[in-house]
């Protein structure tokens, strides 16, 4: 009697520990609902778009079009980070306009003291950034509010250095951003680059930490996470990302601006949101964040092709970011009702 | 008069006051009556617009579509009337009712398709955006009809008519907050959906109402700003994107939702208001205006935290003490 206790719930627990194979594939599928929607989005958009225009496939194409997204996509690898823990940081605006500002008006043109400028001013998006992180740890202040705050402060010390759009980059830095190595351009090796770091980073000790806390901030923080250092450091992330992207942006604009970074706010959620990032935390990938910035590219390549007013391209963003969303709500909704 | 309790709210309040007495002495121009009345008039458009993103709020939401809801508004006013009062009669309702059916479909979008408010709301911003630009070609617009004007910068007896509509919209909005049902279950809603549902509040419904009434507030605010400036033009709604969520947070409501009042938005929208004349009078630039809004934002909500207590307290302690703390805030948090 006491042997076939013992095997009933050896077997009971031998259920639990394995899920059919099938089951876990589905599971797996669910959860990526999201990409291959946006995958599929893209592909359409990419047929649509080469049916209008030649020349679509080659690596002229790839070069500009990187060109026009990594601004975009390297303020939302920071906006990746901050939306894994659960967060939102409106403040990348506010560092991507302080950033050009500074390129603008201080960047020398001698190169070794360029390069200790280029340190300075990742050094500050990076330690605005952690100033986030240390108010919505330390204060337990809502992310949303204090990165609204912070991004007024910075979008206004901004325009206090240089009131309207000017400055001047040097030749040194905006050739830096136009080069090409291999046939591929800087924007091109931008972007390999950050695939690389996100296949590294995201196994590393602090990007499970980070994805861990804003799936289950309570189971994480008993496993020994320490929650203010994952503030700190989610939000210090996105500001040296947003300096970067702010960095680059100069080399294409060749001028300082104190109000282009307002522009990138919203679309850098958006890029996440339509490439399968959760807003509530714990759920996506940059390369889902990759695949939404290049949906928004591509459907504005598509306006300019179609030749109509380019007044329909933020309709058609939103409409493409509504459908994402539309479409994830409801597989996570049918996700639910299984239990899954 | 439960939101007295409120220590946030309180505290808008004494930076109210504060505010008062800095501008006294430092340019008592400012508080005379002629002046008084400007400002009043300038509050009223943040405090309209702050009506509709306060109840959005305290249900747990947000609404990033207020900008766009009144340039359009305040756009296709002007283009139906083409400066007759006449025509005002039916393009007012229409143009609110428009305001209305903008928010139902954010407000169903949140509430029936599970979208996150600030996805839905943003969204729904740059397509209305898109499609008054589409519309317009980005000219601008016939001037505002006279009516409309003397709505937003006339005086009935002492008191300008903007106010007039605001102190209507304010009481309506105080007294749905503390008197009503409908407080009671956005109250309910905003603090936690689940129990909420379970104690028998129309979810589904509360969730739609204040979109639709932020809709309605924007599209007031619209009609009441063209008057002001005497046309409709692109971009005119953009400021208040940022000073309606300002004037809720510095009038101490959770953006999380479920606590907050709009007795104490008015406090908000009114320490914006002098706080941005105040500085104007002083010749301070745009860059710097933004920096002390930011700077007041972020004092106000620091101020108001329930964490100082805990910071102090946990500074001597030992790791294990330590420890059992945040494990009971990092409940809290998730609550």
């Amino acid at each position: 009697m006491l042997t076939s206790a013992v095997s009933r719930s050896d077997k009971s627990t031998t259920k639990i520990m394995s899920i059919p194979h099938g089951e876990r594939l589905r599971i797996h599928l669910m959860n990526q609902v999201a990409v291959l929607m946006a995958c599929t989005m893209f592909g359409v958009l990419v047929v649509i778009y080469s049916s209008f225009r030649g020349g679509v496939f080659s690596l002229y194409e790839l070069n500009t079009d990187a060109a026009t997204t990594v601004p975009l996509l390297l303020a939302a690898a920071g906006q990746t980070i901050v939306l894994l823990r659960g967060g939102i940081d409106l403040s990348i605006g506010g560092v991507i306009s302080l950033t050009t500002v500074l390129a603008a008006t201080r960047f020398p043109g001698n190169d070794w003291s360029m390069a200790c400028w280029i340190v300075a001013v990742v050094a500050i998006g990076g330690l605005a950034g952690a100033a986030n992180g240390l108010l919505i740890s330390l204060l337990r202040l809502q992310p949303f509010l204090v990165t609204l705050a912070t991004w007024s402060m910075l979008a206004g010390t901004a325009l206090i250095i240089l009131p309207t759009d000017g400055g001047h980059i040097p030749d040194g830095w905006t050739t830096a951003g136009n080069l090409t190595a291999v046939g591929l351009s800087t924007p091109v090796w931008i972007l390999i680059l950050l695939g690389l770091f996100w296949c590294w980073f995201s196994r590393t000790r602090l990007g499970l930490a980070i994805r861990a806390t804003g799936s289950a901030e309570k189971s994480a923080f008993l496993s020994g996470v320490s929650l203010p250092m994952i503030d700190i450091s989610t939000y210090c992330l996105s500001g040296v990302f947003a300096a970067l992207s702010g960095l680059f942006l100069v080399t294409q604009t060749a001028t300082g601006s104190p109000t282009v970074g307002n522009d990138y706010i919203l679309p850098t959620v958006a890029a996440a949101v339509i490439g399968g990032v959760s807003l509530f935390g714990g759920r996506g990938s940059l390369f889902g964040t990759i695949l939404g910035a290049a949906i928004l590219t591509v459907i504005g390549n598509l306006v300019f092709a179609l030749q109509i007013s380019s007044f329909w391209q933020p309709v058609a963003s939103g409409v493409v970011l509504l459908i994402a969303v539309l479409g994830s709500s409801l597989a996570e909704r049918s996700a639910n009702r299984e239990g899954i | 008069m439960s939101f007295v309790r409120n220590r946030a709210i309180v505290f808008a309040y004494i930076g109210l006051a504060v505010l008062v007495a800095l501008t006294a002495t430092i340019s008592p121009g400012l508080l005379r009556p002629s002046h008084v009345g400007t400002l009043l008039i300038l509050a009223s458009f943040i405090g309209i617009v702050a009506v509709g993103q306060t109840f959005v709020i305290l249900s747990g939401g947000i609404d990033l579509s207020i900008p766009w809801v009144l340039t359009s508004a305040a756009i296709l006013l002007t283009k139906f009337c083409g400066g007759s009062d006449a025509a005002l009669a039916w393009a007012a309702p229409t143009v609110l009712l428009g305001g209305c059916a903008v928010g139902a479909i954010n407000g169903v979008g949140i509430a029936i398709f599970d979208v996150p408010p600030i996805i839905m709301t943003l969204a729904v911003n740059v397509v209305i955006q898109g499609l008054i630009l589409v519309d317009t070609s980005g000219a601008p617009t016939a001037s505002a009809p006279s009516l409309v004007q003397f709505s937003a910068v006339g005086y009935v007896g002492p008191l300008p008519v903007a106010l007039l509509v605001w102190a209507v919209l304010a009481l309506a909005a105080s007294v749905i907050l503390s008197k009503t049902a409908l407080g009671r279950y956005l109250y309910a809603l905003g603090s936690n959906k689940i129990v909420a549902r379970f104690s028998g509040v129309p979810v589904i419904f509360m969730t739609i109402i204040p979109y639709v009434l932020s809709g309605f507030t924007a599209a007031m605010a619209g009609i009441l700003l063209t008057g002001y400036s005497g046309q409709a033009y692109l971009g005119m709604g953009d400021p208040y994107l940022f000073t309606s969520i300002a004037a809720v947070a510095i009038g101490g409501a959770s953006v999380l939702g479920g606590s907050g009042h709009y007795v104490g938005t008015l406090a908000g929208a009114s320490v914006l208001t002098l706080l941005t004349s105040l500085l104007s009078t002083l010749n301070l630039s745009n860059g710097a205006l933004l920096l002390v809004y930011g700077l007041v934002i972020l004092l106000t909500i620091s101020l108001s935290s329930e964490e100082w207590g805990n910071v102090i307290r946990r500074l001597p302690k030992n790791q294990s003490e330590r420890d059992a703390d945040s494990v009971v805030h990092s409940e809290d948090r998730t609550l």
